[in-house]
């Protein structure tokens, strides 16, 4: 055996963990130290030492994604021997049980942190026999907050948690979209409602949401968006009003045929639409609602078929040559609302629509009307060299394959889509959340560049991510398979490596930034002139 | 109870000779028609006058017509608006109320830093009123904010709720930035909300607030709401059924003038062309008592807007008896170069007007015109922001620096 020093670590300061034993450049052994415990996840340092002042050179991060056992004795002997424990209740013990049986560590390269935390791909293998140790927080002095930081978590090694926050750029992360995975309860509304939070009230960003849950703004526990500290909230609801809450009403004038691209209507009614929009110019909902004619022919039929829908989707009830409109589409209220959210966004504000209340597709109907406008606007200060001083817009979209879905997609492309493709240029991008990333096409995925992967059981669904993720994952399907509730991995073109994040509780977070005393102390300075007694 | 809703007279507000009767005209015919309908009361939600202190003849006109109603024993309750309320308290509202010609409704009181309205009762019908002044600036939406609404909606009978401000969910889309309270901050189950500060006429009911009613004016106020209004108006209340059972509302239009809107499309043509496609409007047509307003907008082929004979057309509508006419050009351009006339229009297209007039005149490195007219309008706008109720003024010029420096990217 060798001189080992230039490997060794410290270990007074650096109890190690394990060691290096085999394999190649991304799948390599460690063996366990008997008196540690390997976790999937975990990320290990394994520091080069200057013989000379045994000092630090560099640092590799490797992180564990998988584990076996390891023993020096044949499988063989070693079911007898189980067999001899469990039928003879023997009282067999090991010599030196220790260094006959052991847990081994397979271990993907990170990054490579030379001296003054000059942060580099891995592109070499560690010496044999080096010692890995586990993480601290001191290795992460490279990791500086950004600009515009997005808190999504602490810094996790397996199942535990260290004191390092994790930020990705916002204005970058947001521009180049967001996609939130995994399985129903592992976490994705908690992370959301912590970015909604945490963006909120910064002047870089604007938040679109569209709450098919209303969870966001009211909370689910105690605290929701509405406790905000900046005010910086604007909540639209069709429900019960509380006070602060805009009503949802969208002017039925303000309608076109392009706003109903995101929905299923055949080739044929959208030909209808447009013939109506040609004909009949903003008053064309009310000419195929009143069974106007327009001077295109069209099958009859279509245009029963068309009315209908339209009298569902719109929640209207034609009679007696007049229309009644029944739910947030509307001819006398609504006029600005599109206009006053797009205000709304521009100005930094995050904006919530409460979309409990609608069918799916009213959802993406209002979804894709605001989303038109606002990038049409954006597209336009790009134009006029104005785009540099407006915020950076994202567009929350939950179960996102709903309109980003190979099978809509394959219908022609629409708002969303766009915007994925497009976004980026213009400052415009897409937070999708779901739990079927497989149904979004690869090219759509790709444009994605960052991904926040929670828990997901199905391999397909791992699967699909792992494909167009960032960083090479292709070992992590176990990993992602293995994560926790609040545990998700980070794989983004903004983050140096595939970040292992433990996702804080909302309240836990919120409740670090809300003041309560903030707003009463605006009051004493109100005066309420011409208010006499 | 039967009562009248009306808003924005604004008594005073034409400056022209031929036109600044008109609002006084209109109101006195409102008030005889709400006479003729033996309404309970009336109710005006703000901007009776066009300022605080308006001129005499004007008030004199009111003020008769005030005293008609007192005799005939119909009440009169109003709240202040944003052009005829005054910080300093120096109101004609006031001195109208102190002679017993009227009831300003805006009353009550701070309680722990919360609003408590009060309501005025109408004897007559035992109707419940009360309100919000509107302020320059819509400062009445801090009012809004600190409203006790738990103490108005526990309040039983039939309530009424006077407002001058615009509702956000109401707005029209031409006025989609104008600033607005949300209809969440008014109090629930009301019978009636009557608004006022926004020139159209709706009325809208909500899950929780029903019969949310804007009259319009009684007379347009501008150029644009002649052209889109045509006449003024107000609604007539009933809580019993009207009209067959269909209606608890009447409308009634106050037709002081018959108005002929003409919009012309200048792009790619010549002042003669523009000149004979509004002639063909009103040739052969009966203009007696009529108000003409052309407006014309877009690229002119050749020649400027001045070489369009207006003054020829003019004299051509006088002469089939028009009342008025009125031209408005601020969205001609040239192709051959620009020429500004100004007249008749808004002080938002006054201002852009003058700053594509003048852009460009000083360069600087880096600024498209465009950008340099975006620029300029945003400083405008920062600049003219007042101070905020409760800002102090080192606040409120630290905010307007912070803005002006993001806008400048300092």
């Amino acid at each position: 055996m060798g001189n080992l020093s230039d490997v060794r670590v410290d270990s007074k300061k650096n109890p190690v963990k394990g060691q290096i034993i085999s394999g190649k450049f991304g799948e390599v052994f460690a063996r366990q130290k008997s008196d540690s415990e390997f976790e999937l996840g975990e990320i290990l340092v394994c520091e080069t030492l200057d013989p000379e002042n045994n000092s630090s050179t560099s640092k590799t991060f490797f992180q564990v994604y998988d584990l076996q056992y390891g023993s020096q004795i044949s499988q063989q002997n070693l079911e007898m021997i189980s067999g001899m424990m469990l039928e003879e209740n023997s009282d067999i013990e090991f010599m030196d049980k220790n260094l006959r049986n052991y847990k081994l560590a397979l271990l993907k390269n990170l990054i490579t942190i030379g001296r003054d935390d000059n942060v580099m791909m891995s592109k070499a293998l560690p010496e044999i026999f080096s010692s890995v140790r586990t993480i601290k927080d001191s290795d992460l002095s490279f990791m500086k907050t950004p600009k515009n930081p997005i808190f999504l978590g602490k810094l996790r090694s397996g199942s535990k948690a260290l004191d390092v926050d994790i930020n990705l750029d916002g204005s970058q992360a947001l521009t180049h979209h967001i996609l939130i995975s995994g399985t129903t309860g592992k976490g994705k509304s908690v992370l959301m409602s912590n970015i909604l939070w945490d963006c909120t009230g910064k002047d870089y960003n604007g938040l679109l949401v569209l709450d098919p849950h209303n969870e966001y703004f009211l909370g689910n526990g105690k605290i929701g968006l509405r406790n905000h500290p900046s005010g910086k909230i604007v909540y639209y609801t069709a429900k019960n009003l509380i006070v602060g809450a805009r009503s949802l009403k969208i002017n039925i004038r303000i309608l076109r045929p392009s706003h109903f691209g995101c929905l299923d209507f055949s080739d044929a009614q959208e030909q209808a639409m447009n013939a109506y929009y040609k004909d009949f110019g903003i008053k064309w909902l009310e000419a195929i609602l009143l069974d106007k004619k327009t001077n295109s022919v069209f099958n009859d039929a279509t245009i029963h078929v068309l009315k209908r829908r339209m009298m569902y989707l719109l929640d209207i009830d034609v009679g007696n040559g007049e229309v009644y409109c029944n739910g947030i589409f509307d001819f006398n209220a609504g006029e600005g609302s599109i206009s006053n959210i797009c205000d709304a966004l521009e100005s930094a504000n995050t904006v919530i629509i409460d979309t409990s209340a609608f069918s799916g597709q009213v959802e993406l109907l209002v979804g894709s009307l605001i989303t038109t406008e606002l990038f049409n606007r954006y597209k336009n200060y790009k134009m006029i060299d104005t785009l540099a001083n407006k915020p950076v817009i994202s567009i929350v979209l939950e179960e996102a394959p709903r309109v980003l879905g190979k099978d809509i997609l394959e219908k022609g492309s629409n708002i969303f889509s766009t915007i994925a493709r497009e976004g980026r240029k213009f400052k415009v991008g897409l937070i999708a959340i779901t739990q079927l990333p497989s149904l979004i096409p690869r090219d759509i995925l790709a444009n994605i560049n960052t991904k926040i992967i929670l828990g997901t059981e199905m391999i397909q669904e791992r699967q699909a991510i792992i494909d167009s993720a960032s960083q090479d994952l292709s070992n992590d399907s176990r990993n992602i398979a293995s994560l926790d509730k609040g545990e998700c991995i980070i794989s983004s073109n903004f983050a140096k490596f595939p970040i292992p994040v433990k996702v804080p509780f909302f309240e836990e977070f919120a409740a670090r930034t809300l003041n309560p005393a903030a707003k009463t102390d605006n009051k004493k300075n109100t005066s309420y002139m011409g208010l006499s007694e | 109870m039967k009562f009248a809703h009306m808003a924005d007279v604004h008594i005073g507000s034409w400056k022209d000779p031929k036109l600044k009767d008109m609002s006084t005209e209109a109101f006195i015919k409102a008030v005889s028609i709400c006479i003729e309908k033996k309404v309970d009361f009336i109710l005006i939600a703000g901007d009776l006058f066009n300022t605080a202190l308006p001129g005499i003849d004007g008030l004199k006109s009111v003020v008769k017509e005030f005293k008609v109603l007192r005799d005939k024993g119909i009440s009169v309750y109003v709240i202040p608006g944003s052009h005829d309320y005054s910080p300093s308290g120096k109101t004609m509202i006031d001195v109208l109320e102190e002679a017993g010609l009227l009831k300003n409704v805006f009353k009550g009181k701070v309680v722990d830093g919360k609003i408590q309205l009060r309501f005025t009762k109408d004897e007559k019908t035992g109707a419940k009123i009360t309100g919000i002044l509107g302020r320059r600036g819509t400062l009445e939406k801090l009012y809004y904010q600190e409203l006790d609404l738990e103490h108005l909606e526990k309040e039983q009978g039939k309530k009424i709720f006077m407002f001058h401000t615009s509702i956000t969910e109401l707005k029209p889309g031409s006025k989609s930035v104008m600033d607005s309270t949300d209809v969440s901050y008014m109090p629930k189950n009301f019978e009636y909300y009557s608004g006022g500060h926004v020139h159209i006429v709706n009325k809208y009911s909500f899950k929780d607030h029903k019969n949310v009613v804007y009259p319009g004016p009684l007379f347009p106020a501008n150029f644009e709401e002649l052209e889109e209004l045509g006449v003024g108006g107000f609604f007539i209340y009933n809580d019993t059924l009207i009209h067959h059972g269909d209606s608890h509302f009447e409308r009634i239009d106050i037709n002081i003038k018959n108005t002929l809107p003409i919009k012309i499309d200048c792009n790619h043509k010549s002042p003669e062309e523009v000149y004979q496609m509004i002639l063909d409007k009103i040739t052969g047509k009966e203009l007696l008592n009529t108000i003409v307003l052309i407006r014309v907008a877009g690229t002119l082929k050749t020649g400027k807007v001045s070489d369009i004979n207006f003054k020829e057309l003019f004299l051509k509508c006088y002469a089939q008896g028009a009342f008025y006419v009125m031209r408005n050009t601020v969205k001609v351009l040239s192709s051959e170069y620009e020429e500004l006339r100004i007249e008749d229009y808004s002080p938002e297209d006054i201002e852009e007007s003058m700053i594509k007039e003048h852009i460009g005149q000083i360069k600087v490195s880096g600024f498209t015109s465009e950008k340099e007219l975006v620029i300029t309008k945003e400083l405008m706008h920062f600049l003219s922001s007042e101070k905020h109720e409760g800002e102090k003024v080192y606040e409120y010029d630290d905010r307007i620096k912070k803005d002006i420096d993001k806008l400048l990217e300092l």
